[in-house]
């Protein structure tokens, strides 16, 4: 399923009537050997887009494990890592988007071929996390105090609705509501920020 | 009610669990955007587990040695749209050579080889119902032939839809037709259009009814 290419020679598919040629085809410093080296390579990066776009961690595991069952069957020549890395993206694109749909029906995010090819390249680390803690924090610099607080306690500080209500001396009630209001401002602000 | 699956899912984020899936309101969708950005923005999981990593590739690595030489690969309940997914991102895959693997609802696949573009030449587009459902996605590639690929999903249906491509010109080019099985189906076959020219694609169901519609970026 995953074959493992030659160190300097393939023979590729005809792409004329005669199927005994055989072409060399020169692979370069700046190609995969092997399926192993596509997915050591891409494997954190493609975890890290992911769960930026599902927001937890089984479901993003899953997505991960899904574009590289779909991503390396086809995978049949080294081509370069930006093309490899070309290719993880667009499975990658379509398989958020089939989970969205089975999910909710509707798509909560998404992933550009284009803007995102930076988050799989050599220039983003395995170990960065991305600009989500510098994006988060513009947003919530921007929120009316109340609104920034239950956000803060929720997803930050992991705090159960009821913890949170406490710590705010609201009700459970109230403070969904807040949450809930306080979240549409945040998709709000977040929007304005990338205008 | 819908409120309650919101609050629910929100509430599976925070603790980091699996939220269930339920139908969402479109109006549901920038709220559920801004928890995971937020969900997100918290350091620790935005890096896998070194066990997950390690699973997922001996899971591979098995998956490799017991595969068959033909490139097939086992079908399971999904295999229509990891078909699609196939199609699509082999095709995407800018100056190479992928194999690509047409699919049909009786789950018989075949390999054959496609000269990937050079150039964006691949555009896709959802379909979606007047309310904003997505029903499915469509795939077009504008090489020489070209070609279409879609999948549809109508719960429950086991009917057919026909797919017309919408041109900027307003002329319309028949795509084909979609035979539903449980509610699933694909197509995929040449088309012999000027792809850069395409809006968009629309289905309709037996009755001539529009059942949603697709926009290319």
């Amino acid at each position: 399923m995953f074959p493992v290419p030659k160190a300097t020679t393939r023979r590729s598919r005809p792409d004329s009537g005669d199927t005994d040629v055989a072409r060399l085809r020169v692979v370069d410093a700046d190609s995969y050997t092997d399926w192993e080296s596509v997915y050591r390579d891409n494997v954190v990066r493609l975890y890290r887009l992911m769960y930026a776009r599902v927001g937890n961690r089984p479901d993003a595991e899953d997505l991960t494990s899904e574009i590289f069952r779909t991503a390396l069957g086809p995978l049949r020549l080294a081509s370069s890592k930006g093309e490899v890395r070309s290719y993880l993206l667009a499975t990658a694109q379509t398989v958020l988007a089939s989970h969205w749909r089975r999910t909710l029906g509707v798509s909560v995010t998404s992933i550009d071929p284009e803007s995102d090819l930076d988050a799989l390249t050599e220039n983003s680390g395995p170990e960065e996390v991305g600009d989500a803690p510098q994006r988060a924090g513009k947003v919530l610099a921007a929120l009316p105090e109340r609104y920034r607080r239950i956000l803060e306690l929720r997803f930050l500080e992991v705090c159960s609705i009821k913890e949170a209500a406490h710590a705010m001396e609201i009700s459970v009630s109230n403070a969904k509501v807040l949450q809930h209001r306080a979240l549409r401002m945040a998709a709000k602000v977040g929007l304005e920020l990338e205008q | 009610m819908t409120g309650r699956r919101l609050t629910a899912f929100i509430d599976a984020l925070v603790s980091g669990r699996r939220p269930d899936s339920y139908r969402a309101d479109p109006e549901d969708v920038e709220v559920l955007g801004a928890a995971i950005a937020l969900r997100a923005a918290r350091p620790g999981d935005a890096v896998p587990d070194d066990a997950f990593v390690a699973e997922l590739y001996q899971s591979l690595g098995e998956e490799n040695s017991t595969a068959v030489a033909s490139n097939v690969r086992p079908l399971r309940m999904r295999r229509s749209r990891a078909a699609l997914i196939g199609v699509a991102a082999s095709i995407a895959l800018v100056g190479a050579t992928f194999g690509a693997t047409e699919a049909s609802n009786n789950g018989a696949t075949t390999t054959s080889a496609i000269q990937a573009p050079h150039g964006k030449i691949l555009r896709t587009a959802s379909f979606e119902t007047s309310q904003g459902q997505a029903l499915g996605q469509i795939v077009v590639y504008g090489g020489s032939p070209g070609w279409v690929f879609m999948n549809v999903d109508l719960p429950t249906s086991n009917d057919s839809v026909k797919c017309e491509l919408r041109m900027l010109d307003g002329s319309v080019v028949a795509a084909g037709t979609v035979d539903l099985r449980h509610g699933t189906g694909v197509l995929s076959k040449k088309i012999h259009v000027d792809t850069s020219r395409l809006q968009g694609a629309t289905l309709y169901g037996r009755s001539g009814a529009v059942v949603a519609s697709a926009t290319f970026a």
